[in-house]
């Protein structure tokens, strides 16, 4: 881990209000926290099985190469197949930014536990360690032990110091309609401004039903019901992003 | 602060951040071959952007900014940190340095639990081994009779095809079939250490077994000669990784039992680090260990002699490294193959 990252494994309590995420929050040198979205054993198991179908094409396309050259072909394919087993990981891990094929493909990451680019060492040790994970069969240690964890690392990534994550979804960032800007009629609290503001800026994307239903909600705030509330609901939110 | 004078204040800023990630953090050799081309924001003003751009995020989550900016500022931070805080590449000179000096001083830093290693793996191949002189029928309770007669067959003195040795093509198999063997056993007898240190314990205690047994058989029997000069090269190397893989298997299942006075979690994590740079070292020794035995061990004529004085000066190499290599350096303890930062 590196040592000028102060970033430590924050204790359970410390984790952010939102229990029932799987964020991991890490705490940065400049005091800001990180959110980590950890990812579960479901799609880290079908990353790893993708890798495991390439894993066997190139080695099945690499031993019929070696059919032809006979007994000299084994020697090779042996080295092949050493390389590929324990170092395939390692090398797509470190050389492309956390992913191997698999992972790409289902968006995951791996990542050292204080946010950093996973390193040499990590990932060699996390990968040596997928024979405990493996243990007594089919990855039952591993799932097990993600399954418990807050973050659902394996054995491999609690030793390694490195942990899973989904990549973030990139969406284009769409700011709010103009309109008309409307008071509220109340003092509203810091999270209920956000969630207003995001309200205005998710809500275009949303069905008109959607829109009028999530606005229903709000009817206390707002006195109104439907295309009325949707369309208040925007005015509030203008006047809270400052257009008046 | 509303949040559209924040974003319309900070734009530009932000913009110029992104920029330069998209363009500069990838390659750091590229990077410094392009820089005369590059006329965005200066490398060295980096720092200071990224944590100014921390300071706005912690601003927009204090004063509930939308998630539009704050995801945005939060995703910019992350690459920044990412190009901030990655580890050095390793490089070559480090690694040379790492074996020759690191490696020997890891090892004799955890001589307690090499020691403990060496006791499992080589008590019950001597004992194993004597037994066996003195009581030749022992050989058959540890192995069945097929195995014996493959053994018996692969070191006969009497077959004349061992004079001469393999030809190439089956030095390149057997050199594969070492890699592929004897490296996956190395790092499994490491990693099972896990297990609270009972799977290493399990396969040093096996090994021994099996290879004092083995040799021990052969002795009784008489096909000691050609089995000796086999493997006296090669166990320079293959035995004293497998004993150090075992000690980093054991210091692995010591830290997860006893961590002393740290978080579990934390001993764990430093018995991995210092038990991955020891399997570093055991993968070049069985790589080594591998060509020797593989296109060494296997010349059938060579006289018992030369086979026994470069065995002897394999083995005086081997120690010399593992005893000495290191001593004379400044060399702090935590700066250990710095390049491989885990």
């Amino acid at each position: 881990m590196a040592n000028n990252v102060s970033a430590h494994a924050p204790s359970p309590n410390s984790r952010s209000a939102a229990v029932l995420d799987t964020y991991r929050e890490v705490v940065t040198p400049e005091g800001v926290a990180l959110h980590l979205p950890a990812a579960g054993p479901v799609p880290r198991a079908l990353a790893w099985a993708i890798d495991l179908a390439i894993r066997m094409v190139v080695l099945s396309i690499v031993s019929m190469v070696v059919a032809l050259l006979g007994v000299a072909g084994y020697g090779p394919y042996l080295i092949v197949m050493f390389v590929v087993f324990w170092f395939y990981p390692v090398l797509f891990e470190v050389l492309d930014h956390g992913r191997t094929p698999g992972k790409r493909a289902l968006g995951l990451r791996v990542i050292a536990a204080n946010g950093a680019p996973v390193g040499w060492l990590a990932a060699f040790i996390r990968n040596l360690l997928r024979t405990v994970d493996m243990l007594p069969f089919g990855y039952a240690a591993g799932l097990v032990a993600s399954l418990a964890d807050p973050w659902g690392r394996r054995l491999g990534d609690m030793v390694a110091g490195t942990l899973v994550v989904h990549d973030a979804r990139q969406h284009e960032p769409q700011a709010a309609p103009v309109g008309v800007a409307l008071a509220p009629a109340v003092a509203l609290l810091p999270h209920e401004q956000a969630a207003l503001v995001a309200f205005a800026e998710r809500g275009p994307q949303l069905t008109q039903e959607r829109q009028a239903e999530l606005a229903d909600l709000a009817e206390p705030l707002v006195q109104a019901r439907g295309t009325l509330a949707v369309a208040r609901l925007y005015g509030v939110a203008n006047w809270l992003l400052g257009r008046r | 602060m509303r949040q559209e004078t924040f974003v319309q204040r900070h734009q530009a800023e932000w913009t110029a951040l992104e920029q330069w990630l998209d363009a500069r953090a990838g390659n750091a050799r590229k990077a410094r071959a392009h820089r005369r081309e590059w006329h965005g924001l200066p490398d060295h003003a980096m720092p200071e952007r990224y944590r100014r751009l921390c300071q706005q995020l912690a601003l927009a989550r204090r004063r509930g900014y939308s998630p539009v900016v704050t995801d945005r500022l939060q995703q910019l931070m992350q690459r920044g940190h990412g190009v901030l805080y990655r580890t050095p590449p390793p490089r070559w000179r480090r690694a040379v340095e790492f074996l020759l000096a690191g490696f020997p001083r890891l090892v004799r830093a955890e001589a307690g639990v090499m020691l403990a290693a060496l006791a499992l793996f080589a008590v019950p191949l001597v004992a194993i081994f004597v037994a066996i002189q003195l009581q030749p029928d022992l050989s058959s309770a540890l192995f069945d009779p097929v195995q014996l007669a493959g053994f018996e067959q692969m070191y006969d003195p009497a077959d004349p095809s061992r004079d001469l040795g393999r030809d190439n093509g089956t030095d390149l198999a057997m050199f594969g079939h070492y890699i592929w063997n004897n490296i996956s056993i190395g790092f499994r007898t490491f990693a099972s250490g896990l297990v609270a240190g009972l799977g290493t314990i399990l396969v040093l205690l096996s090994n021994g077994l099996i290879i004092g047994g083995v040799a021990g058989h052969l002795q009784a029997v008489g096909h000691g000669d050609p089995f000796w000069r086999f493997v006296c090269g090669h166990a320079a190397f293959e035995l004293t990784a497998i004993v150090i893989a075992g000690g980093a298997g054991l210091r692995l299942g010591l830290n997860l039992i006893a961590p002393g006075q740290r978080h579990r979690i934390d001993a764990l994590v430093e018995g991995g680090r210092r038990g991955g740079l020891l399997c570093v070292g055991v993968l070049v020794m069985l790589v080594v260990a591998a060509f020797i035995e593989a296109f060494w061990s296997s010349i059938g004529w060579m006289p018992a002699w030369i086979k026994y004085s470069v065995a002897a000066a394999l083995w005086l190499a081997v120690l010399v490294w593992l005893f000495a290599g290191g001593r004379n350096r400044l060399y702090a303890d935590d700066g250990l193959a710095p390049g491989l930062g885990a």
